[in-house]
């Protein structure tokens, strides 16, 4: 029932540095920054290169808008901007920016208070939320430096 | 029927009347509880610090928690230690102030859950502990209530008593009446069915559990002993909602709770219904946003008033409710008075629940006025909100509340005052369906905010509660967030949220001191005699809570949550940043 676990290439980012030019994150700007998981000699684990079937689709999107909405998310997320949760639009990711890690963080929830939705929502709906995540506008820069 | 309740009302008022002015004559110089009296008064009759010589004041030791949450709540003074409960992960710590340099005695350290994080709505704030029986009891995050032993800092018990799973959180103090600690849950934003529940003080064993929606059986109303003021009729947890939509409607337990012991009542206020959306719950809804009077002794219900029928506003009733004997309108009466997140400052008779004084305290617009006869609000139409009223603009106050039941008041007997902090914002409410789903949120509106009339966002005021009309008042820049002490000295002490700890004159207001700490105020100041015979100011600095949520960007220790200032409040971040602290100051 989970395609990322039977489908996933089990290669993963294996370049250096990590930190960029991973899976998924090639087509984001320059500003954008993901804490990436390390992987022990190089090699991800399963799932961990999976890609969103609906990668760019505006309509999945705006599904997953509505989704975002109707499973609560925005109660904590805030509309995206963040609010008892992180901000999903700042272009900075706890636990990963990747398609894969953002559909983690999705089905199987969080430490910090993150519920799993896997038991809930089947990995299609899943990929639509991680849609409408991907779609909202991270900045270029970030200006902290006048706040 | 009502008769009978009058006359209980005036032996009890006698056998009574001198207990709140025993305890304060007999002021040990010691801060055991967190309204530092069971009347939640927050007034310490220690006098050294007076207005000739607080411009004196020094900080004289700091201690860092370590911990960069909201830091609400005040710390306890107890045989010349210091208690400091920290936000989650909710550490405590027993400082000796005997000893130069005030050392840690011990330090403990207990599990909690961090999914704790998630579920609480805003941020992961703890309003204190409450010594009895050589014991500091307090609640952590996940919904467990500790025993510490006081001397040693070994854990004596360690019970469940909130439900994460099911949206529960324990912010708030517990009382501690005889051998009952008393508790009730966060969650009014992730459809609880809200409790208050009575530990035993030697085990932690449940005794009872209270609910604030239900039938008269849940609810623990007796027909017999249940005697509300306006309010008739059997099961009115049960007949004021939609069939079903009690079972998960909030009315969470946040707040502060005091008790008379010659009344032998329990008070304390409850929070909003859920969702946010009023069209999903027609009905009156209690007893959300109401004030419920309790025996301590088995939880029974003796009377309860409701302050915001069918709340459209989320204006929860959770503030302190502080207890006094004020002459109103020419009679003795033993009140109680409540500034409400509502706008209206209340004074009520404790015995029976009958509103005597309700006005407005800040801006407000969502009400005219609190009809006495009914005790209900006369309402404005057009600021009711609902999912098919599309966004409803400008109401006042906004959800913050006229004044946050996280910043207590203060009541000196000396001036016969109330003091207390207050926020002027006003909001937009767009509500929308929501849907309850267990371990998520259940809110359903979105309400941004702006300044109230006049610009400034907040002020700290003095108010004569027997007149419902306010003494004195001073503007602040940014809503006040802080709570109160009042001194025998005729001091009152108060913070803001860009960090500046004030003195000001009980009588007057006037400035008299001021010191900047390192982080915005949200937590309530103390007073207490040293070792040294001295008089010592404590309070916490550490920005949080609400202002976790709402200042944008004051944090600093999360590079992969970064968010644009809000905009109502775009400045506050150059005055402070998070910062846990415990600041202590002397002449």
């Amino acid at each position: 029932m989970v395609p990322l676990l039977v489908a996933a290439c089990g290669r993963g980012p294996a370049k250096s540095p990590p930190s960029s030019d991973t899976a998924g994150t090639t087509a984001l700007p320059a500003a954008v920054r993901y804490d990436q998981h390390i992987f022990a000699g190089g090699k991800a684990p399963l799932g961990a290169a999976e890609r969103n079937p609906f990668a760019g689709d505006a309509r999945s999107a705006a599904e997953g808008k509505q989704l975002f909405g109707s499973m609560n998310c925005d109660g904590c997320h805030g509309g995206g901007e963040g609010w008892v949760a992180p901000s999903l639009s700042d272009g900075r990711w706890r636990y990963g920016g990747s398609d894969a890690a953002v559909y983690q963080s999705i089905f199987y929830g969080r430490p910090k208070g993150m519920p799993a939705y896997g038991g809930l929502l089947s990995p299609q709906i899943i990929w639509k939320l991680v849609t409408h995540i991907q779609s909202l506008p991270p900045p270029r820069a970030l200006p902290t430096q006048r706040w | 029927m009502r008769r009978a309740a009058g006359i209980r009302a005036v032996l009890a008022l006698l056998a009574g009347a001198g207990a709140l002015e025993a305890q304060r004559a007999r002021d040990d110089g010691q801060w055991t509880m967190p309204g530092k009296d069971y009347a939640a008064t927050r007034y310490s009759a220690l006098a050294q610090l007076t207005p000739a010589n607080v411009a004196g004041l020094k900080p004289v030791w700091n201690f860092s928690t370590g911990v960069l949450r909201g830091h609400e709540g005040q710390p306890l003074v107890v045989n010349n230690t210091l208690y400091v409960v920290t936000p989650y992960p909710n550490v405590l710590y027993a400082f000796d102030l005997a000893k130069p340099d005030y050392p840690l005695k011990w330090k403990y350290r207990p599990m909690v859950d961090a999914n704790a994080l998630g579920i609480a709505c805003c941020d992961a704030i703890n309003r204190g502990a409450f010594y009895a029986d050589g014991k500091i009891v307090y609640n952590l995050l996940d919904g467990h209530t500790v025993a510490v032993e006081a001397a040693s800092g070994r854990e004596l018990w360690n019970v469940q008593v909130g439900d994460l799973s099911d949206g529960e959180t324990m912010p708030m103090a517990p009382l501690v009446v005889r051998n009952r600690v008393i508790v009730g849950p966060s969650g009014g934003e992730f459809g609880i069915h809200g409790w208050t529940r009575a530990l035993d003080l030697a085990t932690g064993r449940i005794s009872w559990t209270a609910y604030n929606e239900g039938p008269d059986t849940d609810v623990l109303a007796q027909p017999a002993t249940f005697r509300p003021f306006y309010d008739k009729g059997a099961d009115l947890g049960l007949t004021t909602w939609p069939k079903d939509v009690w079972k998960n409607a909030g009315a969470p337990v946040w707040g502060w709770l005091s008790y008379d012991p010659g009344l032998d009542l329990l008070y304390y206020g409850v929070g909003n219904p859920g969702p946010y959306n009023p069209e999903q719950r027609p009905g009156d809804n209690k007893w959300t946003n109401s004030v419920l009077a309790r025996r301590p002794d088995d939880g029974s219900l003796i009377w309860a008033y409701q302050f915001t029928p069918h709340d459209n506003w989320d204006y929860d009733s959770n503030a302190e409710m502080i207890l006094a004997d004020l002459s109103v309108k020419g009679r003795p009466r033993k009140v109680l008075v409540h500034f409400d997140k509502n706008g209206f400052a209340y004074t009520i008779d404790r015995s029976s629940g009958e509103v005597l004084v309700a006005e407005p305290f800040v801006s407000l617009n969502w009400a005219k006025r609190i009809d006495l006869k009914s005790g209900r609000p006369v309402l404005d139409s057009s600021k009711f909100t609902g999912a098919s009223k599309g966004n409803v603009t400008y109401i006042c106050p906004s959800l913050e509340g006229g004044k946050s039941p996280a910043s207590p008041a203060a009541f000196s007997p000396r001036t016969g005052w109330f003091y207390t902090a207050t926020v002027n914002l006003c909001m937009d409410y767009h509500a929308g369906e929501a849907a309850r789903i267990r371990g998520t949120p259940f809110i359903g509106a979105s309400t941004p905010y702006v300044a109230g009339p006049g610009g400034h966002m907040g002020t700290f005021m003095a108010w004569d509660a027997a007149a419902g009309r306010k003494i004195w008042e001073i503007k602040e820049k940014y809503p006040v967030w802080s709570g109160v002490v009042a001194t025998g000295g005729d001091l009152v002490f108060y913070g803001t949220l860009d960090g500046w700890l004030k003195a000001v004159s009980a009588k007057t207001g006037q400035l008299l001191w001021k010191f900047k700490l390192g982080s915005g105020i949200v937590g309530a100041p103390i007073t207490y005699r040293g070792a040294d015979g001295k008089q010592y100011i404590a309070v916490y600095a550490g920005i949080g809570g609400d202002w976790a949520l709402l200042s944008g960007d004051v944090r600093s220790d999360d590079p992969t949550d970064v968010r644009d200032p809000a905009d109502f409040i775009k400045d506050l971040g150059r005055y402070t940043s998070g910062g846990g602290m415990v600041w202590i100051f002397a002449l």
